[in-house]
């Protein structure tokens, strides 16, 4: 879209500009990768290339579980935000009041992670007090453990930390579908849910799976929230950080470190080759049948 | 037409309201089967909202719908025989044309070759073989209305929503688009009940239409009828292109209506409406039916007729119109077919009679 007057450096400097951010950004994590690879550590005058930390990682029981754990919360908090987001940025669409919903919508934004996780933890807390004198009141244990730290209150604090973030995406590409074609959708025989799931899902389809990968990315890295609310420290991130403060950098920190990229850089980097892979094709394919028509 | 089991719809009392706003208040209409109906009004007039009301995409605050005889008022869209065709954006843009077409009859889970036939005859019918396989956003926007009235026609459904369905399209598309509408209506045979705020458009596609303003029916009938014959001031004024006069009624003899209209008095006929002297009414005259005529010539036939001053001729083309400012200051316009050799002109500013007959003024008591 440059015209031809505009400078051919401006666009060069663009680019370059561009490249030396990323690269700042990231030039510390494909350190820490780099060094993960090195038998000898970090520091080492030596490099020699090794899997055998990757292999430390796999054998550690603690981090094993850790991963497992981790990977079930962010799965089950995918099963739940997901959904949520979904029906709001729905609500959002024929609301009277769009303001309203997208200032609640993205307000637990503004409350910074630690202050969101302590008052959190202190809200499940007494509610687990009052809880557990209500059981005493009535006589039974049930109430005592609904609401203990746990897997219960950490996802909890991750739907309300994702939820903006599911919102926004699946909002974005909302943006082509118009009511008119459900509603044209009902006049041809669709009852309520095969409208949404013939019409408007497959338009969106995009924004959901990205906002699916997006929350497991999120609920994987996130440290903050899930320590203070999870009780334990048992998440990969938490495993990760408590060793690096009681253990110092061990180079199976490096390797976990370095795992927990690949993964996100896995996840994102699928998404995005799929949906650029995908729009391409589909031009491809609607070029090709429009041309014979055109010139006939 | 008017045979009680011809009845396609029929609605009774309907009226819907957004809280303190009456969108539609308490219509009451019928439309027999097989008939091309125009809903014809101004801007929030309520048709959208009837429309949608009969097609089941709104719930009545009041009222009922019956659609062949069978109260539908709780019915959901996709349990009504009817089917809609929207303004625009109503094409599933993930789904080529074929597709698109065939969406309703998937759902009925018809055979997948039927419904290829079946697709492929329709596109056909609405001139667009050979189109199935592309896209909706690769079509223009005529084809995409085109597909629209496709995927509902397909489903033999027969009673068919049309709510200014060829609004965005330019002028010359969508004349040819109404006389198309037409053609394909006689040939399937289905109701069409057709929205629009075009009168051109709706004189053109339909039998029978109604006027609807500010939420209230207030006039229905043929097309050619409602032109030539209105009854209310209201359709005077909005189709075609009236005079139109206020005063009140002086005199009456037999059927001969005489009206003050402050400083002169014209004679209309009644029409079969009861008026009494000192009523206020109306009296609208067709531009094409009213002439300029000089002061200086006696006519050859009794007119009614208003002094003024010929302000100026506008060339149409086929028509010329006269303007002219009568002495109360109330401007008319006198239009016949345009006469370029032959006739003389008028000087502007120049004493001039505006003049009809007796029997082309039309007399309105509401
Ligand atoms: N969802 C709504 N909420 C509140 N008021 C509404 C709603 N829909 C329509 N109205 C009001 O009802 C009235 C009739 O609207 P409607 O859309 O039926 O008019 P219309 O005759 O179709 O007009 P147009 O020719 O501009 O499409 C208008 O005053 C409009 O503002
Ligand atoms: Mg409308």
């Amino acid at each position: 879209m440059n015209d031809d007057y505009s400078s051919k450096w401006g666009y060069r400097l663009k680019w370059l500009y561009t490249l030396l951010v990323v690269t700042t950004l990231m030039l510390p994590v494909f350190f820490v990768m780099y060094i993960s690879f090195n038998e000898n550590g970090f520091g080492a005058r030596d490099y020699d290339f090794t899997f055998e930390w990757y292999g430390l990682i796999f054998s550690d029981l603690l981090m094993m579980e850790a991963i497992t754990s981790t990977l079930n919360l962010s799965a089950i908090t995918v099963i739940f935000v997901v959904p949520m987001g979904l029906i709001t940025a729905k609500l959002y669409k024929i609301t009277q009041y769009p303001l309203a919903v997208i200032s609640l919508m993205l307000s637990p934004l503004f409350v910074p992670s630690d202050i969101l996780g302590a008052a959190l933890l202190v809200f499940f807390k007494n509610l687990n007090g009052a809880f557990t004198l209500f059981g005493e009141w009535v006589g039974v244990s049930w109430f005592d453990t609904w609401f203990d730290l746990g897997y219960f209150s950490a996802i909890v604090g991750l739907i309300i930390y994702t939820l903006p973030y599911v919102f926004v995406v699946i909002l974005i590409t909302m943006g082509r579908y118009r009511k008119e074609q459900t509603e044209a959708a009902r006049s041809c025989g669709a009852t309520a849910w095969q409208a949404f799931w013939h019409v408007e899902f497959p338009q969106i389809k995009t924004g959901v799976f990205s906002s699916c990968a997006f929350t497991l990315i999120l609920c994987f890295n996130e440290y903050t929230r899930t320590s203070l609310l999870k009780g334990g420290f048992d998440t990969f991130t938490t495993v990760l950080v408590s060793q690096m403060l009681n253990e110092g950098m061990s180079e199976q920190s490096y390797a976990m470190s370095s795992l927990v990229s690949y993964i996100a850089i896995a996840i994102i980097g699928s998404v995005i080759i799929f949906t650029l892979v995908r729009s391409e094709r589909l031009e491809r394919i609607a070029r090709a049948k429009a041309e014979p028509l055109m010139a006939s | 037409m008017s045979e009680k089991n011809e009845i396609a719809v029929e609605v009774k009392g309907l009226s819907k309201s957004y809280g303190p706003v009456q969108a539609v208040k308490s219509i009451d209409l019928q439309i027999g089967m097989g008939e091309y109906f125009a809903l014809l009004g101004p801007s929030g007039g309520g048709k959208t909202t009837l429309l949608r009301l009969i097609g089941g995409f709104i719930r009545p605050t009041e009222g009922q719908v019956f659609l062949h005889n069978q109260e539908v008022s709780h019915l959901p869209p996709n349990a009504r025989p009817t089917s809609m065709v929207f303004q625009s954006f109503a094409l599933f843009p993930h789904m080529t044309v074929e597709q698109n077409v065939g969406y309703g009859l998937r759902l009925k889970k018809v055979a997948s070759d039927e419904i290829k036939d079946k697709v492929a005859n329709m596109l056909k019918t609405v001139g667009l073989d050979g189109y199935g396989e592309r896209m909706p956003h690769e079509l223009s926007g005529g084809q995409q209305q085109r597909v629209q009235l496709a995927r509902s026609f397909v489903l033999e459904t027969d009673i068919l929503l049309l709510d200014e369905p060829l609004a965005a399209l330019d002028a010359n598309l969508r004349r040819d688009m109404c006389i198309e509408l037409k053609r394909l209506q006689e040939k399937i045979g289905m109701t069409f009940i057709h929205v629009t705020h075009n009168q051109e458009e709706a004189m053109t596609v339909a039998d029978n239409m109604a006027i609807i303003a500010d939420g209230s029916l207030v006039e229905m009938g043929k097309s050619s009828d409602l032109y030539e014959n209105p009854i209310r001031r209201f359709t005077a004024d909005f189709i075609g292109e009236n005079n139109i006069f206020d005063g009140q009624v002086s005199k009456i003899e037999d059927d001969v209506i005489h009206v003050d209209l402050g400083s002169s008095s014209i004679a209309v006929l009644s029409r079969g409406q009861k008026t009494s002297v000192g009523d206020k009414v109306s009296i609208s005259v067709r531009s094409e039916l009213a002439r300029a005529i000089d002061t200086s010539t006696s006519s050859t036939e009794p007119l009614e007729t208003l002094s003024g001053i010929h302000r100026e001729s506008v060339y149409l083309g086929l028509t010329t119109s006269e303007l002219i400012t009568l002495d109360n200051g109330q401007e008319v316009l006198a239009r016949q077919i345009s006469d370029r050799y032959g006739g003389h002109t008028i000087a502007n500013g120049t004493s001039i009679n505006v003049g009809w007959r007796q029997q082309d003024g039309r007399l309105h008591i509401s």
